[in-house]
Order: C-alpha cells, then structure tokens, then sequence
C-alpha cells in the first residue's frame, strides 16, 4: 500500500487544533449542563416554548401555551431583566395522556422564567393572548444616545 | 457517508408509489402530518433506516424497539419520516439514501411535505401553502392544482436537499410549504399542508381531528419542537429570511 506523505504541522496548526476541540467540547458541556425535562412533578409544572425578539424599539417575549386559561395568566417582573410567566390549563394532563407509563405525575400548570437581554420599562408592558399564544410587549429603555456628528 | 447508511426492508415494497417526507423542522409541520396520515391511511411500518451515522437513539412502541427514521406505507404510498430531529451533517446522507431507494422502487413522485415561517404567523387568518419542485413539468402542475409557487427565495433543510438530488437525478418532486410559526409545533398549518396535498396528489385525508387536537398535539410535540430548533439553529434555517443576491 502506498503511503501518503506526512505533513509536517506548525505549532500554531497543533494550538488551534487544541483550542477547536476545547470549544466543541465546552459546546458539548454547556448544552448537557443547561438539559433538563420540559417538566416537574413536583410543582405539577410544565415549562412551555418561549422565544424573544429585541427590535429597535421593544422586545417582544412569545410562549406557547396550549389549553391554558386566558384568565389565570400570570406575568410577574423578577428584578430588573427577568419576568416569570405562569398559567393555569383548562384540564390537568398525566403522562398517560401521552401515552407514557413510566412516569408517574399531573400537570395543570405552566411556568417558566425568562431573563430580558436588555435594559427595559416593565411597567409599560403591553400584553395579548390569541391562539394560546402569549406575546409580551416590553418598550426598550435607551439610557443614552450617542449623537452622530 | 451514504455508503453508510441503509434501508432495512420488512414489507413487500409497492412499485410505482408515490413517495412523502415528513421530517422535523419549522413548526414540525411535516411530522405533524406524517403522524396524522399514517392514522387517517392506517399505514404500516414498511422499512427503517439503520446507520452508524443516526445518534445512538430508539424510539419504544409497546416496549419494542424502532429507529427514529421509518418508512410507512400501503399498495399506493410511502411516507418517510422521522422521530427525532436530524443533525445537520447527516441531512445529505440520509435524504440521498431515502430518494436513492425509492428511485429503486420506481417511485413516480417524491413530495416533502414542511413549512416556511413568517413573523406575523399569529394574526394570519387563512394560512398559504408554496410549492417549488424539481422541473418545470411538476411545478406547473401544482400551480394548476392552484398551489402558489415559492419564486425567488433560499431553502434550507432535508427539502432542500431532496429537490436539488431529484433534480439532478431526474426524478419528479415537489415540496410543499405552509406558512408556519419558526419554533412552536403548528398542527394548523399540517392541516393545510395536507389539504393541499389531496389537490395534488390526490391523497385526500380528514384534517377535522388534527384541528380538533390541535391543542394537545402542541403540548406533546413541545420536546420534539425544542430539540429541532437546536439542530435548525445549526443549519441556519433563518437564512430562508434572507433576501437573495441572484446570479443570473
């Protein structure tokens, strides 16, 4: 069998070799750390789909919450960048209406925590709930304004 | 990489079906449907995927073990779908061994079934469906069947594969598209994505129960939903927003 020729590699190819496996590896680490169920027995909760939008002028949290009653929604400022968000659903689900059997537990309400990545007026905060979708409206504060000369 | 991958066949296989893909993406548009045809069509499991390349994952069915990629199917179709969403890197293999095989069966159209997001999904009313497809032949009949054609735009996903492998293999395909939430499970648009698959391909199902659960089906699929978005965020899927600079 013929051989291939070996390159020969630079220090510098070894070190960003070493520092690309290091980040693939921290990648890896950090999505294993942030993994948990989508659920809690204990607290009969279960954490729903969310997602966030920051516009020039607002940022705009939406979260999914299927079968949850409009009335019993909750959204509560945690500090200065993070809102708590819950809801009561029109009927307890188990996990046996998922057809699970291994699982023991009853879900009726949803919850979830999320951090606000800028700086923004809680107090104004406009709200809508259509579809079982929820959409947070929350006005940007721009504490100071470079002027462009 | 394709080498690698095989279909395991475990039912006589028809000639001359008409070949469906329903695999994990924006709103699991084609999953959702997928699991309704194979209820609506009572389709049985007629083949799986087996590789070294597919995570170290099975699904349980009744305590019995399943690869999260199935091909389902009766005397005049076969659905390809899968459980779990696909990593980017193997969308190629998979999707190339998929069309290859059903080219073997002497599949007359391949049809993928998914969804194009839009940002203001939540006030849509009536949702569109979009179709592109492999030749000019098979895009003009979708667009008598009075499907609208997606022009001008980029694709991203096991879609995109399949219409440029179909293309250049010479096989008819068509993707058809529902206008889509990005990251939440959309059983509405499944629903409309399957009414329009009945006017183009005839596979003509109920879509009342899936609007009923509608529901339900997004509180189960809200797992499947967030694993997706990770493989998605991978495969830059919101490249499909962008605006493109065409070469002609």
């Amino acid at each position: 069998m013929e051989e291939t020729p070996r390159r020969r590699r630079s220090i510098f190819d070894i070190i960003d070799e070493y520092f690309e496996s290091l980040e693939a590896w921290a990648e890896r680490f950090s999505e294993a750390l942030l993994e948990k169920p989508s659920w809690n027995c204990r607290t009969c909760t279960i954490e729903p789909l969310r997602d966030i939008l920051v516009t020039s002028d607002e940022v705009i949290v939406t979260v999914d919450l299927p079968g949850a009653e409009e009335s019993t929604i909750q959204i509560k400022p945690v500090g200065k960048d993070t809102i708590e968000i819950s809801a009561k659903m029109r009927r307890k689900v188990s996990f046996d209406d998922f057809g699970i059997t291994h699982y023991r537990g009853e879900f009726q309400k949803f919850h979830c925590r999320t951090r606000i990545p800028v700086p923004v007026y809680m107090d104004r905060m406009e709200v809508r709930f259509k579809r079982g979708l929820l959409e947070v409206r929350l006005p940007r504060k721009h504490e100071y304004e470079i002027p462009v000369e | 990489m394709k080498d690698e991958v095989r279909i395991i066949e475990r039912k006589d296989i028809p000639k001359g079906a008409i070949m469906l893909f329903g695999f994990p993406d924006v709103g699991l548009v084609g999953v959702i449907a997928a699991s309704h045809l194979i209820q609506e069509l009572g389709l049985e499991e007629v083949a799986y995927m087996d590789s070294p390349l597919l995570p170290p994952i099975i699904v349980l069915h009744e305590g019995l073990p399943h690869s999260p990629v199935r091909i389902f199917g009766n005397h005049n179709i076969l659905l390809a779908v899968s459980e779990t969403a696909l990593p980017a890197e193997l969308i190629h293999p998979v999707m190339h061994t998929l069309i290859d095989w059903g080219r073997s069966k002497g599949v007359k159209m391949m049809i993928s079934i998914s969804g194009i997001p839009v940002p203001d999904r939540q006030d849509l009313e009536e949702l569109k469906v979009f179709a592109a497809a492999s030749n000019v032949e098979t895009l003009k009949m979708a667009q008598e069947k009075g499907v609208e054609i997606l022009r001008e735009g980029y694709m991203v996903g096991p879609q995109a594969v399949m219409l440029q492998y179909c293309a250049t293999l010479g096989l008819p395909a068509l993707t058809l598209l529902a206008q889509c939430f990005f990251q939440y499970p959309d059983p509405e648009a499944a629903a409309k994505a399957l009414e329009q698959l009945g006017s183009v391909a005839g596979i003509k199902v109920d879509v009342s129960k899936l609007l009923e659960k509608g529901e339900e089906i997004r509180l189960k699929a809200r797992d499947m939903m967030k694993r997706t978005q990770q493989e998605l965020a991978k495969m830059r899927k919101t490249q499909e927003y962008d605006i493109p600079l065409y070469i002609t």
